[in-house]
């Protein structure tokens, strides 16, 4: 019982990471369409940059800013670079162009921070905390918590806002909501921007627990990418609850069967679910050609 | 009689590259380069079924590697454990990607588009992580070393140019297959299906069965090439069968334009320049580390996509045709004045 409770916690915890950056890759999706296969390394970014932040000694609060800033910057500056040229080309040359980004970056990363992992101090002290029979760290509990946070924040801006509205109207039909006055340029800048930031806070909120290194960004990506199917391309509810599957599903394969399976497991149930729901847990059930 | 819209395989075309192929040994003295060019030939095979894949059937793979990785451990495990002939490891290797491609494209028949490339990258994944864990049968993380060499008519093929004959022999017999495929009927229903899964339906073109039968075609490909690849180096590890391979060979084909057989092959044989020629840039100048390689390797598959995103086949061939009836117009004006 203890056992299952503590791989709960594990799960849940590296879930919420998957969900953010699930959350990411719907965010772009519903806009443009793109898959943005570099949405890992955003993630990576906002643990590399924080550390170079504080190692040139700037204040913790200051220095998370400062990084969300920056990837947001990264965004907002390789949407403007890869994406606004090649509108209109088709999906699988646009998996390849965002794949070439991610190298890319992946790339002037290792330039930069070398390959070794980089440690992040934690947002508040590290004491593990004892609940019942698992123990928690601090730093899980803000990782659900921002979770969380992403979740209010992105329902309120997108349900709530004119900015909102316009971005639903362009994931709806680009072609009326340019006859209304919204720019789908402009929107696919901003869907870019926002899930950069959404990709920095997720780096920031893992690294204490992680320890970044210049190639986290494949994998968590990979997982990423894996929540927003799994729930329902374009869907965001159904990211969350892909992410939390899929953190859920790896832990306990690593508990209970293997560390070395934990991926064969969490995967192998992916494509059990699709079988059943060919378009995802809460995707709609008629998806033509999937999306591309 | 000629049928428009019906497309024929140009002969021309195929005995050139044929010729370019045998002679490039004799023009190409370093061994280093030759070794290269004998891999290109394997990945060449890889990326014609991933092309056909793509290009005619509208389908992705993001789990190409796997099918190539069971080629080549389903030979090492023969060969190696068993002590069979590499021959006998040929029917397995063909025979066990064709039996998983079965099994992944029916049961995956519903799933399409990104859905379908989630599939194959999950099952990809799971492939590596089987040959990494499965250790009492594909020893681990070390993989199988001691691979025997392939006898033919009592005679070794041994590396060097030997082996890049027999490999190229192999990749031209794909050429000729693929394009054969695609300029018969099953070529026209894989386009359309490409085109409109549901119009070509209706049209009463059977699509499950044409997708699953490709699906199975290009892992039979990667098998073979995953077979040449286990006996031309000597050892084999789960770390060439990663996502990271499955992805060069999407931008392989991507690259050259999925659109066309020839495509394909110009695309493998492109990005293995300029992994050599990166490669070889980084030993002459220090400043050219292994980072700097992924660095310009990313930047060039944006670039390309940006410029040319039907890929560089289909952009270089309808920009010779434009100069081609450009000229012809040319000289017809010529001549009625």
């Amino acid at each position: 019982m203890s056992d299952f409770l503590q791989f709960s916690v594990t799960g849940i915890t590296i879930g919420s990471i998957y969900a953010i950056v699930a959350l990411g890759f719907v965010t772009i999706y519903s806009v443009t369409k793109v898959i943005n296969m570099a949405q890992g390394e955003f993630v990576m970014l906002g643990g590399m940059i924080m550390f170079t932040f504080l190692g040139i000694g700037l204040n913790y609060w200051l220095s998370f800013l400062l990084t969300i800033l920056a990837v947001m910057a990264i965004g907002w500056v390789m949407e403007k670079a890869i994406i606004q040229p090649t509108k209109g080309a088709d999906p699988i040359s646009l998996i390849i162009l965002t794949i070439g980004a991610a190298i890319f970056i992946r790339g002037v990363a290792s330039m930069i921070w070398g390959k070794g992992q980089v440690r992040v101090p934690a947002f508040t002290s590290n004491e593990p905390i004892s609940i019942g029979p698992a123990t928690i760290t601090p730093q899980s509990i803000w990782v659900v918590l921002i979770m969380l946070f992403i979740v209010l924040l992105l329902y309120i801006l997108i349900d709530r806002t004119m900015i909102g509205k316009a971005f639903q109207a362009c994931s709806v039909n680009p072609m009326a909501a340019r006859l209304m006055g919204i720019s789908p340029a402009r929107m696919s800048s901003f869907s870019f921007t926002l899930s950069a930031v959404l990709g920095a806070i997720a780096g920031l909120a893992i690294a204490p627990i992680m320890f970044p290194a210049y190639d986290t960004g494949l994998m968590l990506g990979i997982k990423g990418f894996s929540a927003a199917i799994l729930g329902g391309l374009g869907s965001a509810p159904g990211a969350v609850l892909g992410g939390l599957i899929i953190g859920l599903l790896e832990s306990f394969g690593a508990g209970y069967i293997s560390s070395g399976l934990k991926d064969a497991v969490a995967f192998t149930a992916i494509l059990v679910i699709l079988l059943i729901r060919p378009s995802g847990i809460l995707g709609e059930r008629n998806v033509g050609k999937g999306g591309l | 009689m000629k049928l428009k819209g019906v497309q024929q395989t140009n002969w021309i075309g195929v005995g050139i590259f044929v010729l370019i192929v045998l002679i490039f040994p004799f023009v190409v003295t370093q061994s280093f380069l030759l070794n290269h060019a004998t891999f290109t030939g394997i990945y060449v095979i890889v990326s014609l079924g991933l092309g056909l894949l793509m290009g005619y059937a509208g389908q992705i793979s993001l789990g190409q590697a796997a099918f190539y990785g069971v080629g080549a451990y389903a030979t090492a495990i023969m060969t190696t454990t068993y002590g069979l002939s590499p021959w006998i490891g040929l029917i397995f290797s063909i025979a066990i990607a064709a039996l998983l491609a079965y099994i992944m494209g029916y049961t995956m028949a519903r799933l399409s588009g990104y859905y379908l490339a989630m599939a194959t990258l999950a099952f990809g994944i799971i492939v590596h992580s089987v040959l990494v864990e499965w250790r009492s049968v594909t020893l681990g993380a070390s993989g199988f070393y001691g691979i025997p060499s392939i006898n033919i008519f009592g005679y070794t093929i041994t590396q060097g140019i030997p082996y890049y004959y027999f490999v190229w022999a192999f990749a031209i017999i794909g050429i000729i297959i693929c394009l054969n495929i695609v300029h018969s009927r099953v070529g026209r229903a894989l386009r359309s299906i490409h085109d409109s899964e549901i119009a070509s339906s209706a049209m009463g073109v059977e699509t499950g069965k044409y997708k699953t039968q490709i699906f199975v075609l290009s892992a039979i490909f990667a098998g073979v090439a995953g077979w040449l690849f286990a006996h031309m180096s000597y050892s084999i590890s789960p770390s060439s069968f990663t996502l990271d391979a499955s992805i060069i060979f999407l931008a392989m084909v991507v690259l050259g334009g999925s659109s066309s057989v020839w495509g394909a092959v110009l695309g493998t044989v492109l990005i293995t320049m300029i992994q050599v020629t990166v490669h070889t840039l980084g030993e002459q100048f220090t400043f050219i580390t292994s980072e700097f390689e992924h660095v310009v390797y990313g930047l060039i598959l944006v670039l390309v996509i940006i410029f040319m995103p039907r890929g560089l086949f289909p952009t270089i061939s309808s920009w010779l045709n434009n100069k081609m009836s450009q000229r012809s117009s040319e000289t017809q004006e010529k001549k009625a004045s």
